[in-house]
């Protein structure tokens, strides 16, 4: 794995450039206010990266609304706070245009489609529940029952404060496996959104089976759909096309998101 | 309560169960039930029923005992679903915090599909999901 640590800072370092822009019936002020530019990390959660953008507009908003909870929205679509930013990106965005433009909402908070978001603890205990099911079926769940709180405040920390070493100093134990039997299960969720109303699909494969490492093409069979039926078709993470002939196990190590998770994406390529 | 983890296993479901009828979880539990957390608009009926699994829920922590406790859900309900349903059964308060954890370790989110859960972590034929009103294991 020690030759491949530049692919896991190479991934940690992944930005992305968005335009903040407050819903234009949310101004209160004569002059809208200018829109806000940041390089958001891939790997974060928007509610992590976003106190600069609530500051910035929360002054042109009506002050009954100043303690209302920011919420994002890109073309119609509240972003899922719970997603990681690269995720919604892969997932939402199709013509890849940059800066990323999104529009910032403080009224009507639809919490008919997303989940609420009070405070950053509550984006800690969703990164750790996340690790914690992850290591459930990569290790039966022992390494994260073994580690000490200080670690997981690592895990946490490393990605609060977007410090690669801090993270990895924790996240390197949940990585471990015997060389020849891999992780249990491959923690995945698959994003194919134009064959299930579910927002993602998770089920059990393993990452070496009667002696074969597996692949992302053998886990894409295990999803019994047929992906080619609706054209030639990519699966991203990161931005990433992933070649189908990975194993699984090298990508679940180095491509995985911080929450253990892959976060796979099955894209068409617009008609 | 304390935050300090519980350490209580689940109780024995093998025995009580096995003579208990499944019982089927209504669709709609609650007329205002958020999108996010209810299953995708029914298409109309068609011939194809929505596939079911059985779901045990079990309490710890103290919290109060269903007498039923065996449903049949459809796959492609959330867990938030069930969380509304429980809350309606014990008559909780908006206010009264309900936890729910799978594997007596994590938490799976309010949006995940009780199709997910069962295909990665149900046993026998059933998912058994452990519920709270207080954190039970972190």
């Amino acid at each position: 794995m020690a030759e491949d640590r530049e692919i896991l800072r190479e991934i940690w370092e992944g930005r992305l450039p968005v335009c903040f822009t407050l819903a234009t019936e949310e101004v209160s002020t004569p002059i809208a206010p200018d829109p806000f530019y940041l390089m958001v990390p891939r790997l974060t959660y928007f509610p992590l990266v976003t106190d600069k953008v609530r500051r910035h507009f929360v002054r042109c908003v009506v002050p009954e609304k100043h303690d209302n909870e920011m919420w994002l929205e890109f073309e119609k679509c509240p972003l899922k706070w719970h997603y990681p930013i690269g995720l919604l990106y892969d997932l939402l965005v199709t013509n890849s245009e940059l800066p990323w433009q999104l529009t910032v909402h403080f009224d009507k908070y639809p919490d008919n489609k997303l989940l609420k978001c009070p405070s950053k603890d509550v984006v800690e205990s969703h990164l750790m529940h996340s690790l914690k099911e992850a290591d459930a079926l990569k290790h039966k769940n022992h390494i994260m029952a073994l580690m000490q709180e200080r670690d997981h405040k690592q895990l946490w920390l490393g990605l609060l404060h977007d410090r690669f070493d801090q993270f990895w100093s924790a996240n390197r134990k949940l990585m471990e496996h015997s060389a020849e039997d891999g992780f249990r299960y491959i923690p995945f969720r698959l994003y194919a959104p134009q064959f299930t109303s579910k927002p993602f699909m998770q089920y059990l494969v393993k990452s070496i089976e009667n002696e074969k490492r597996l692949t992302l093409e053998d886990l894409l069979q295990r999803a019994n759909l047929n992906f080619e039926s609706k054209g030639p078709f990519q699966v991203v993470i990161h931005g990433i096309d992933l070649p189908l002939e990975t194993p699984l196990q090298w990508i679940s190590e180095h491509l995985s998101y911080p929450d253990n998770f892959l976060h796979l994406c099955i894209r068409y390529s617009s008609p | 309560m304390d935050n300090n983890p519980v350490t209580e296993t689940l109780p024995d479901s093998s025995n009580a169960e096995d003579n208990e009828p499944n019982v089927e979880m209504p669709s709609h539990t609650d007329e205002s039930l958020p999108a996010i957390l209810s299953s995708a608009p029914a298409t109309p009926k068609a011939d194809n029923k929505t596939p079911k699994i059985t779901v045990v829920l079990c309490p710890v922590g103290g919290a109060p005992i269903m007498r039923q406790r065996k449903w049949e859900v459809d796959c492609t309900q959330t867990i938030g679903f069930i969380a509304s349903f429980i809350r309606k059964k014990l008559t909780l308060q908006k206010s009264d915090s309900l936890f729910f954890y799978v594997n007596q370790s994590f938490a799976p989110s309010l949006d995940q599909s009780v199709q997910n859960l069962f295909d990665c972590f149900g046993s026998d034929g059933k998912l058994i999901l452990a519920y709270c009103r207080t954190q039970a294991w972190g």
